[in-house]
């Protein structure tokens, strides 16, 4: 069954198109990967179906029901849940208070969401940093809060928004492993990221998009030797042919 | 009927002087994204300047604004410098600093009774000058002569900052520090030498009201707290950040209080101001005229 | 001893300390400053759950004073009504008028919150002064509404002397200081301070943080009425400039600031420490120098928000655990509560 359809989605700003009416879905279990160029709407559309964003035209689907314009706490609560590109931690509060927020989505008692907390805090290695404010951490480990604390709302679906963005090269493959780990707990995932190497090696299936609109999909081998996404990164000149 | 015609022509002349002593209010939010509670204190203290200047010399009162108008600038210009400066940069990814708000709320309170402490309670007034109790006598009409002085200061006032911020190399620097401040100071403008100097304009702004006030107006400690409640509210009719909005809000505010108590009692109109400004707030918080940040 | 046990100790002493203050203390005077001091306490721990969790700057919290003092004082003037059901009526109105006013105004960025909710004080007090009957009440307009001490008695809450008016202060103070802790040790304490601090983030983690705000609202604008039953039983005389001013407002939210926002003891320490300095700066210098309580009020204020923004709370806090320490000999364990963090 398909976790999140989108059929058509169009999303302007103004005069401008940001996404233009793009068509995708995601299997249940499958890590799903989406690159484009700076630009490509790719964050527009990811806004679009995690709430923030009402689509302008199209439809949004989540394990079978519409979703257009649910109110992202609401999405939050049916097993949808997000990262921030630009990390946005509670500064002045502690790891687990962080992660706490999330889990008790779950929950309405202090004792269990602090127990689901913790939990989570084990399975991404992170128990050590619990009581450090969230204010004092580095950016790898701001990255790694935004995941632990999307995961203790337990979702079906996780959406990651470049969440390995300015992180060093063994930051990068101890991420990859962590979210390979969470489809493996059987997460589904859609990843926007910018970093080809974590993407190819992470994703089942990568959508390419550009100027809005959907130019390849498939398995990262056939993407990456498609001829309009080398296109769209590198210039036409740049086609052998 | 000409009553009303003469309600309605003095209504706009003090609604005028209204904006203008809102005027540093919506310039100080357009810039710093806060909202100055210790306007109206600066005013009272301007409307004190003013008054020294013009019982010690004898001089036509808006000969004051030679000494208040700078005066007030360098007030200003320190008073952000010394005091709202360090939490600005306490708080620098914070957008909207509350605690800015209520430091400026200190500053109001330490204004206000340090002039009770020193002058004392009394209610002070300028009767020995050329223009009060002045009439202009249009017709069957009578103009108040000092509040159309001040209606005419307000609209030279207004265009003067009008210009400097669309005309000079420091205004547009002010201008494109409210839009974005941190891209402003990643080209190389000092964002807070643009803070001291809305600041130091701003107050400026209510030294001039304050000599526009005194031909006519009572100068006592608290003064200051009418013009601040008045001031907020004419500030988000006409759109917080807004030079014309703030002259035009006054104006609305002006022909409230001179028209309204002709058909109901002087205290309620009060209660009218309190209520557009909810509804306002609630309906269109970019203000009446959606002229937001016009500069 | 251990940390524990000294900690345990200092609050059952204090607890003593508080219950038997009326027995040491037999001037009326001082314990109508204390009375008050703690009147002052809760009305700041109350504004403190939305001015403090949930990260918005409430400055008409008068207005729901006001509303709490006139419900209890018209019902038992007009309808002999006790005014302890007049005071339940009084806090629901006011958490109906607190959501009310909270519905559009939670939306708005923190100036037009601010801005908005003096207007709304204000514009309530104005109203107060210009209406003389509204239908059947009597409101008496600017006069104000005198409550004349005949029926003494626990049911009528009316008592001779000032120890009642002490004890029951007191437990509402205790009351609303335990609350205060049970919230924040909440779903609904995290969902506010999460709410308050990254709005956006906390709603992708499931929070709906306009009806947080708005919950938050209604609590602390019932039990800030319940406080303005109180103020009119207790003083026997209220009127629209002294239970519903803007400085009334002001002072509750700064001496919740300088005390420390969004802590549970910071409300209490704030005015713990700044009500005694008016008190005795307007019984001592109050004709000699006006105002005076004002200027230092500023002051303190204008020096806590630039050195120690979150609060006096913060540095006392560290204070008392260095303490702890030296006295329990134990090496400092650190151990950070995330609770406060």
């Amino acid at each position: 069954m398909n976790i999140l359809e989108i059929n058509n989605l169009v999303k302007d700003f103004g005069g401008l198109r940001a996404v233009d009416t793009l068509s995708l879905s995601i299997e249940e279990g499958e890590i799903l990967g989406m690159i484009g160029p700076n630009g490509a709407g790719k964050s527009t559309a990811f806004n679009c179906i995690a709430g923030v964003y009402a689509p302008t035209k199209g439809d949004v689907y989540f394990t079978g029901k519409k979703i257009n314009g649910v109110r992202p706490w609401n999405l939050c609560k049916n097993g949808l849940a997000r990262t921030f590109q630009i990390v946005k931690p509670f500064r002045s509060k502690s790891v687990l208070y962080n992660v706490m927020v999330g889990s008790f989505v779950t929950t309405d008692k202090t004792a269990v969401a602090e127990e689901k907390a913790l939990n989570v805090l084990k399975i991404l290695s992170f128990e050590n940093k619990k009581d450090e404010r969230a204010g004092n951490l580095t950016i790898a480990e701001l990255k790694r809060l935004e995941v632990a604390r999307a995961l203790a709302t337990e979702p079906k679906l996780l959406l990651f928004d470049e969440v390995m963005a300015g992180l060093r090269p063994a930051e990068v493959d101890e991420m990859v492993q962590i979210i390979k780990n969470l489809r493996d707990q059987g997460i589904t995932i859609f990843v926007i990221e910018h970093i080809m190497r974590a993407i190819m090696a992470l994703s089942d299936r990568i959508v390419v998009i550009h100027f809005g609109k959907k130019i390849a999909e498939g398995s990262p081998q056939e993407v990456a030797s498609d001829e309009n996404v080398i296109k769209a990164y590198l210039g036409d000149e740049y086609v052998v042919s | 009927m000409i009553y009303i015609l003469e309600d309605a022509i003095n209504g706009v002349l003090m609604g005028s002087i209204y904006g203008l002593t809102a005027l540093g209010l919506t310039l100080i939010f357009g810039v710093l994204k806060v909202i100055n509670f210790a306007h109206g204190s600066l005013l009272m203290v301007g409307m004190y300047a003013a008054y020294w200047a013009i019982i010690l010399t004898g001089v036509h009162p808006y000969v004051a604004l030679i000494v208040v108008a700078p005066v007030m600038y360098l007030f200003g210009y320190y008073l952000q410098d010394i005091v709202i400066k360090p939490i600005f940069k306490a708080e620098k990814d914070v957008r909207e600093p509350i605690t800015v708000i209520i430091v400026t709320t200190g500053v109001w309170y330490i204004l206000d009774n340090l002039t009770l402490l020193i002058f004392g309670p009394t209610y002070r007034n300028i009767q020995d000058n050329p223009l009060r109790g002045k009439m202009l006598e249009i017709g069957e009409m009578f103009i108040s002569v000092p509040k159309l002085w001040g209606f005419v200061t307000a609209v030279i006032t207004a265009a003067a900052i009008f210009w400097f911020l669309q005309k000079t190399r420091m205004g547009r620097a002010i201008r494109a520090t409210s839009l974005d401040r941190e891209a402003a100071s990643l080209m190389g403008i000092n964002q807070f030498k643009v803070y001291n100097v809305a600041f130091g304009i701003g107050t400026a702004t209510a030294g001039i009201a304050a000599v526009t006030l005194v031909p006519f107006y009572n100068i006592f400690p608290t003064v200051g707290v009418l013009f601040d409640i008045k001031g907020f509210i004419i500030v988000v009719l006409g759109g917080l950040g807004s030079i014309g909005g703030a002259i035009l809000g006054g104006i609305i505010i002006g022909l409230i209080e001179s028209i309204a108590p002709q058909f109901m009692t002087a205290t309620w109109t009060e209660a009218i101001v309190y209520g557009l400004f909810l509804v306002v707030l609630f309906v269109k918080p970019s203000g009446l005229f959606g002229v937001k940040y016009d500069w | 001893m251990t940390r524990k046990n000294i900690n345990t100790s200092a609050f059952i002493l204090l607890g003593f300390v508080a219950f038997g203050l009326p027995l040491l203390l037999r001037s009326p005077t001082y314990l109508h400053i204390i009375i008050l001091l703690y009147l002052y306490a809760y009305l700041t721990t109350s504004w403190n759950l939305v001015g403090g969790f949930a990260g918005v700057l409430p400055l008409g919290h008068s207005a729901f004073i006001g509303i709490g003092a006139y419900a209890s004082t018209i019902l038992s003037l007009q309808y002999g009504i006790s005014p302890w059901i007049g005071m339940i009526v009084g806090g629901i109105l006011a958490a109906i008028v607190g959501i009310l006013i909270g519905f559009p105004t939670f939306k708005m960025r923190g100036a037009y919150f601010a801005l908005a909710t003096i207007a709304f004080g204000e514009g309530i007090r104005v109203m107060v002064e210009n209406i003389d009957n509204l239908g059947p009440l009597n409101i008496n307009g600017p006069r104000g509404l005198q409550i004349p001490p005949t029926n003494i008695g626990f049911g009528n809450y009316m008592f001779a002397s000032k120890e009642p008016y002490y004890y029951i202060i007191l437990v509402m103070l205790v009351g609303v200081l335990a609350l205060t802790y049970f919230i924040s040790r909440s779903k609904l304490g995290y969902y506010l301070n999460a709410g308050g601090e990254e709005p956006e983030a906390a709603m992708s983690l499931g929070v709906n943080v306009a009806q947080a705000k708005l919950i938050a609202m209604a609590m602390s604008s019932f039990l800030t009425a319940l406080a303005g039953t109180f103020y009119a039983q207790f003083t026997l005389y209220i009127h629209p400039k002294s239970v519903m001013s803007l400085d009334f407002s002001f002072e509750i939210a700064f001496i919740a600031l300088i005390g420390g926002r969004g802590s549970i003891a910071g409300p209490v320490l704030g005015a713990l420490l700044l009500r005694p300095v008016s008190d005795f700066s307007r019984i001592y210098f109050g004709s000699t120098l006006p105002g005076l309580h004002l200027i230092i009020f500023g002051t303190v204020l204008i020096l806590v928000m630039i050195f120690q923004p979150r609060g006096l709370q913060e540095p006392l806090s560290k204070f008392y655990n260095t303490l702890l320490d030296r006295i329990s000999g134990q090496t400092p364990q650190r151990e950070v509560k995330h609770e406060y963090s």
